[in-house]
């Protein structure tokens, strides 16, 4: 005790000149420590608290932390470590009190956690914070003060990946550090362990790189990284911080792309992923983390294990080229698409429509397209799965993606077995049912049978049909099957190159049947019909006491598979197989002796009298549920033969046959009433009422009836998808006509060259065509009047252009008679005995002129510009400076502007293409007047003047005056269009005629927003291609730096630079002229 | 057109191709009868339908039913030892001027001396004169046809200062193709209006098939099937195809079948290829072909 009075005595006078906490702490920590060190050790450690409260005005607060710390120490503290920290103090407090407070105060808190030995390690990574300022104090007392926590969360070795962080970030930004080292410890906590230094690291490298990501790296990071798989993420980091390393200021968005991506896929996958994409980082660690972010929208189009070939085949690209492999793993790549197609097995409808629309035409004869599935659910008139094949009469809808099997071939197999069944019920016949025709295998029963039954009120002739039977729903799965083994029969004897594909697909069909013995007896009967004309007479199972029925059925059924059978035979089978099916109790029969039934032949024989049926009266015989029977369930559907609907497509024709104005003659066109409709709806097995409906059942049939009314009134047109363009075909609008409010905008789709990557990217430029909206009329005039002489001049110059419909070639060695002067020259020579020429006949030769030309012209923000301005300069001299002078020149000046507006280049643009139109119409030839802007990929704006098919009249003089600047220059794909323009005219010589006012250039057209060669390089792939087509490409600009670029874009093709755009209106004609001479 | 250039290959043809044997001709309707009406009245006859139909087929084989051995001269040729030369077929083409169909002078080792053209020879010896594809010729032709078709029957020679009076057996049969031609190569009305009009069409496919079988020696069911492609082939007729596949190309594409060429690809080579060069449109063929030939 005596020790402890004597220092407290010793340091009284000192210690009670600050505030008397500070006493009060000394006093408890003395008597705290007392007990575990020697006196000299306390005296020491007095000496030390003494000697902090000395240092600066405000170090007795780190004096205090530092007693209140002592005191908190825990029992087995070693002096060693006691004094440790008083040097520490000491030495931190002489730099920065409030550092050394902080330090002190979380003291006893770190060492509970690391230790006493790492005190060291930590008081040092504190210091590597503070560079000397108080900002950098503040924030490496905020790393002191966080102690506790951050030790909780790393380990010391770990803290240093901290420090370095923070310490990076602290020199961008002293606020972004503090607040990512606040959040560190929960932000850290959130991570496995194992991932806490790889996040660190990562967050280093983005640090240097692109800084001011951390803070939503430590926001957002968590999260996207417990997307990767627990074992992958350390090394998903490390390869996130690999990008990060070439100073890519994009990093924290490749690692939040690639994370999303695999979030998306299978956990399992990820290593493989990952493991691929390592492969990558060494070439390119940002195609590295494109493969990662392109992987699910891939596996959507090939296997897993396709995944390795295909990033193979990219891998070897990359090592050629690095723009060629990040386009490729970007997936914008042409070359990477062929590979995917190639690799993937599934085949896509839109790749193979148009072969399967001609392949269908053809067989059919008919003018049908090919549409997806889900196309005819939209419409909403009775066909309601999006997944099933079918036909409504004028076009055959197949599913989207055909993926069944493992190879190409097969898939696109089985898309043509789907198809030949469709077409197949168009070719033979399925919707001509004629009730009254005899069919060419069974004798005919219906009509008498009709008869029993009275007057008929149906609409269509199967609707009259299956209004015989009572159980409509059993007669129409009987028809089906009927009919689909008729069409399958007629397909096989017709198409013997289908048998193979139709075969095996009919077997796999068989698997997938239910178990046949497991079914009620009448439910059996039809499943076995179903596989009897699946080809699958083995595969029939039944009772052995009751087969003479089946036998006999199966003898119908195989009947229609003869040639020559027809709808009606299919329709006269359905009544016989009914009548059988009647017959049969819907129990279960519980007998072990279900054995294979052989049909009967000469089943075609079986008769059905009239009454058989039981018409209305009789119909409770077989309508209805029997004692201990089952009700009557519809067989499992066959996946190939889609559905089949021939109430509603027989009455879809009817309707549109209708709308057409119906045959001439004996039929006058019967109106469908709703409540005709209504009782469709309500007894055809056609329609599933309860997937349709979405209200009561007026509505329902309200809008039904609009929607059959509207697929009637607008009969499908051999159009479809636009061949020769690489697009499908998306009108915003419907209906023709110039005058429409919202002008019909058509999207087309274009590659666009990348010569980084040397590959296009697919699909990659969305040309938005349109017509012009239309202006004034007085344009057209006003420019003729003001231009008169002009006009005149061009006009004689363009008539002497015309063609000479013959020209006299002379000297030739055959023609049509002899040229005089050679041939009396030839009779010389040979009489002076020299060898003559004998070439002494001339001909007439024709000489077609047939031109065609696009022009392409400018719209672009750039043409607003005046084209005075320059001189403008010139008059600015004309007021010396002197204010008066210039007032009365702004005056004058400004008169001038209101009298005539100043002229822009657009207007001159303008101006000329009406001369040359003028010029055009002296000519002949055919043209097109285009214009074009727009901004960013997906917006390339088309404007259609004047379209080749259209003449020169008002509505295209009144566009004309619409030509106005709007945004930016998007050439390539312009040109691309006009390409595609010109190709669908059939002359022989084409022209692409470009009038522009500058370099190409638009958002997204290239790296960023310097750079220039990407745009002229994709413009010049355009003119290239056009050029390929066989068209001539010439480019017209009024820039005067165009010289320089134009030079590149348009290497060996034929460009000007008008340098004087005044002279432009006179120019354009001559160069026009030049060029086609 | 030249006659110096080959003359050797075309005088050769001359004197070989003389058909002895009666021509294989399948009647699809009254097209034989109504030709032995027109001719016995002499009235002009405008063959029409599309190519490989069998229109020069039928001449030919009408030319041997009314009993006259027949001689092909290829335009424009020089001699022929002939004097019986009953039908003459002349190919137009787009440079077919009068003077080839007329004549012209030739130069000789002394001078110039005149070679009858195709069409004078025919008016000469009274023969049946064909020309194919009528409209491909020059409009100067049509000069010659006029005075020719009606009740004058004379053939101006303007460069001799010459009219020949048909002699009693000659005929001008024209052909044509109406799907063919362009808008602009129509044929005028103050021509076409001097012929009776026989229309061709693909036969039907039973006896399309016949026809197959009989020209390309391959057997019935393949001849079928080849008929019944036709059929379908032709339905794609306005996509880029013209008028679709000829009964000519499907026998050819039986004759390699014959020759066990598979099926599949004889129907390529001879149909698909030949065709079109639209790749999506011969893949749309082929399907068809492979739907067809196992």
């Amino acid at each position: 005790m005596s020790v402890i009075s004597e220092l407290i005595a010793r340091h009284r006078e000192r210690l009670s000149g600050f505030p008397a906490p500070l006493e009060q702490h000394f006093e408890a920590a003395l008597r705290a420590l007392a007990p575990r060190l020697s006196p000299s050790q306390l005296q020491q450690w007095t000496e030390t608290g003494v000697e902090l409260t000395g240092l600066s005005l405000r170090s007795w607060e780190a004096a205090l932390e530092y007693f209140r710390a002592s005191a908190a120490f825990p029992e087995n503290t070693t002096w060693d470590a006691i004094e440790h920290l008083g040097r520490e103090a000491v030495s931190m407090a002489t730099e920065s009190a409030p550092l050394a407070v902080s330090f002190l105060r979380s003291t006893p808190g770190v060492i509970e956690t690391i230790g006493p030995n790492h005190l060291r390690q930590w008081a040092d990574l504190g210091r590597r914070l503070y560079k000397g300022n108080w900002k950098s104090s503040s924030l490496a007392a905020q790393f002191y003060d966080l102690g506790p926590g951050v030790f909780k969360v790393l380990r010391p070795s770990q803290a240093a990946r901290l420090v370095l962080f923070i310490d990076e970030l602290s020199r961008h930004s002293y606020e972004l550090a503090s607040a990512c080292l606040s959040s560190s410890p929960t932000v850290l906590e959130r991570l496995d362990e194992d991932d806490r230094l790889p996040y660190l690291a990562f967050a280093v490298e983005l640090a240097q790189s692109s800084w001011a990501d951390s803070r939503l790296y430590f926001e957002r990071g968590v999260p996207l990284i417990h997307k990767v798989h627990g074992p992958v993420r350390e090394r998903y980091l490390l390869l996130s911080a690999q990008v990060a390393r070439g100073h890519n200021r994009s990093a924290f968005q490749y690692f939040e792309e690639a994370a999303l991506a695999l979030g998306e896929l299978e956990p399992d996958d990820h290593q493989q992923v990952v493991e691929l994409a390592e492969q990558l980082a060494p070439y390119s660690p940002y195609a590295a983390m494109d493969f990662v972010t392109s992987v699910p929208r891939v596996l959507e189009r090939i296997r897993v294990d396709e995944l390795e070939p295909w990033h193979a085949a990219g891998l070897k690209i990359l090592q050629a080229s690095h723009d060629g492999g990040e386009a490729y793993f970007r997936l914008q790549s042409t070359r990477g698409e062929d590979i995917l197609d190639t690799l993937s097995a599934r085949v896509e409808l839109n790749r193979v429509g148009e072969i399967l629309r001609l392949y269908c035409k053809a067989l059919t004869a008919r003018n049908v397209t090919v549409q997806t599935t889900a196309a005819l659910a939209e419409k909403g008139i009775g066909w309601v799965d999006e997944h099933r094949a079918s036909t409504e009469g004028s076009a055959i809808y197949l599913p989207e993606v055909m993926e069944r099997y493992h190879d190409k071939a097969d898939n696109f197999a089985a898309f043509k077995v789907f198809a030949t069944h469709q077409a197949g019920h168009l070719e033979f016949g399925s919707f001509e049912f004629d009730f009254d025709r005899p069919g060419n295998i069974f004798e005919t029963s219906r009509v008498a049978i009709a008869e029993e039954m009275g007057e008929s009120k149906a609409f269509t002739e199967i609707e009259h049909f299956f209004d015989l039977f009572p159980d409509r729903d059993m007669a129409s799965d009987l028809y089906t099957i009927a009919e689909d083994s008729r069409v399958d029969g007629a397909i096989r004897r017709e198409y013997g190159g289908i048998r193979r594909p139709l075969r095996s697909m009919q077997r796999e069909e068989l698997t997938k049947r239910p178990d046949v013995t497991r079914l009620p007896l009448r439910n059996a009967f039809v499943e076995n019909l179903v596989r009897s004309s699946l080809d699958g007479i083995d595969a029939v199972l039944w009772p052995r006491s009751r087969a003479e029925v089946m036998s006999q059925a199966l003898g119908v059924l195989q009947a229609l598979a003869n040639e020559g059978a027809l709808v009606e035979d299919a329709a006269e089978a359905t009544l016989r197989l009914y009548k059988l099916a009647a017959s049969i109790p819907n129990i279960y029969e519980d007998v072990p002796d279900w054995e294979s039934v052989e049909p009967i032949e000469g089943a075609e024989g079986m008769s059905m009298e009239a009454g058989e049926m039981g018409g209305e009266g009789g119909s409770a015989k077989m309508g209805d549920v029997g004692e201990g029977e089952q009700d009557y369930e519809s067989p499992q559907d066959v996946d190939f033969r889609g559905d089949f609907k021939p109430e509603l497509v027989e009455l879809l024709m009817k309707l549109r046959k209708d709308a057409q104005g119906g045959d001439a003659g004996e039929m006058s066109p019967q109106q469908l009433t709703p409540e005709q409709l209504q009782e469709l709806l309500e007894k055809s097995a056609d329609i599933d009422l309860d997937a349709l409906m979405e209200g009561d059942l007026d509505a329902t049939t309200g809008m039904f009836m609009s929607n059959l009314m509207k697929e009637a009134g607008t009969p499908q047109t051999d159009d479809g998808p636009q061949k020769g363009d690489k697009t499908g075909d998306d009108s915003t609008g419907q209906g023709e006509g110039d005058e429409a409010l919202i002008p019909i905008v058509t999207v087309y789709y274009y590659d666009e060259w990348d010569f980084r990557a040397q590959d296009y990217k697919p699909r990659w430029c969305a040309v938005k065509e349109s017509k012009l909206e239309q202006g004034e009329e007085d344009f057209y005039e006003n420019a003729l009047r003001e231009h008169a002489g002009l006009v005149a001049q061009t006009r004689k110059q363009f008539e002497l252009m015309k063609p000479e419909l013959f020209r006299k070639i002379k000297r030739l060695p055959d023609g049509e008679d002899f040229d005089l002067d050679a041939a009396i020259e030839w009779m010389t020579e040979r009489r002076a005995g020299a060898s003559p020429s004998d070439k002494i006949y001339w001909r007439r030769n024709k000489i077609e002129r047939d031109v065609a030309v696009a022009f392409l012209i400018d719209m672009s923000a750039s043409t607003d510009e005046e084209i005075n301005k320059r001189e403008k300069k010139y008059d600015d001299d004309d007021y010396d400076d002197d204010p008066r002078k210039y007032l009365s020149w702004w005056v004058s000046k400004r008169r001038q502007e209101l009298s005539s507006p100043p002229k822009r280049i657009i207007d001159l643009e303008k101006e000329s293409t009406v001369l040359l139109m003028t010029a055009l119409e002296t000519i002949g030839d055919q043209y097109g007047i285009y214009g074009f802007s727009g901004y960013g990929r997906d917006n390339v704006e088309f404007f259609v003047i004047k379209d080749f098919d259209e003449g020169l009249d008002q509505p295209i003089k009144r566009r004309l005056d619409k030509i106005t600047p709007i945004r930016s220059t998007r050439m390539g794909p312009a040109i691309r269009h006009a390409t595609h323009k010109l190709n669908l005219t059939d002359a022989k010589v084409k022209i692409l005629f470009l009038l522009s006012d500058g370099r190409p250039q638009d958002h997204g057209y290239g790296r960023d927003r310097t750079e220039k060669e990407y745009a002229i390089h994709d413009t010049k792939q355009a003119l290239n291609e056009a050029k390929r087509e066989g068209i001539t490409p010439f480019a017209l600009t009024v820039d005067r730096a165009g010289h320089d670029y134009l030079k590149t874009m348009c290497e060996d093709m034929g460009y000007e630079v008008v340098a004087d755009i005044e002279s432009l209106p006179s120019r354009l004609p001559a160069l026009y002229r030049r060029l086609t001479e | 057109m030249s006659d110096t250039a080959h003359p050797a290959a075309t005088i050769h043809a001359v004197e070989e191709y003389t058909v002895q044997d009666e021509p294989y001709y399948l009647p699809i309707g009254d097209e034989v009868a109504l030709f032995e009406m027109a001719y016995e009245q002499r009235i002009p006859v405008l063959l029409k339908g599309p190519t490989g139909a069998g229109k020069t087929r039928f001449v030919e084989y009408m030319a041997y039913r009314l009993a006259r051995p027949v001689t092909r001269v290829s335009t424009a040729t020089g001699k022929t030892a002939e004097h019986r030369m009953p039908l003459i077929t002349v190919a137009c083409h787009e440079d077919l001027t009068a003077s080839d169909l007329v004549g012209r002078y030739l130069l000789d080792t002394d001078g110039t001396h005149w070679v009858d053209g195709p069409l004078t020879r025919a008016v000469k010896v009274g023969a049946i004169c064909y020309l194919d594809e009528v409209v491909e010729a020059r409009k100067d032709t049509t000069v010659l046809i006029h005075p020719l078709t009606d009740y004058r029957r004379l053939l101006p020679i303007e460069k001799l200062g010459q009219v020949v009076e048909a002699a009693d057996g000659f005929l001008l049969v024209i052909s044509y193709n109406p799907g063919y031609q362009s808008a602009l190569k129509d044929l005028k009305h103050s021509t076409r209006q001097r012929f009776i009009a026989i229309e061709f069409g693909y036969p039907p496919r039973e006896q399309e098939a016949e026809i197959i079988s009989h020209e390309s020696g391959c057997d019935r069911a393949q001849a079928l099937d080849l008929a019944k492609l036709g059929e379908k082939v032709r339905n794609l007729r306005e996509h880029g195809l013209g008028e679709g596949v000829s009964t000519r190309l499907l026998i050819y594409a039986g004759r390699l079948m014959k020759k066990g060429i598979p099926a599949r690809r004889a129907c390529q080579v001879a149909i698909t290829w030949a065709l079109t060069d639209d790749a999506e449109i011969q893949r749309s063929i082929e399907e068809v072909a492979t739907s067809i030939f196992e």
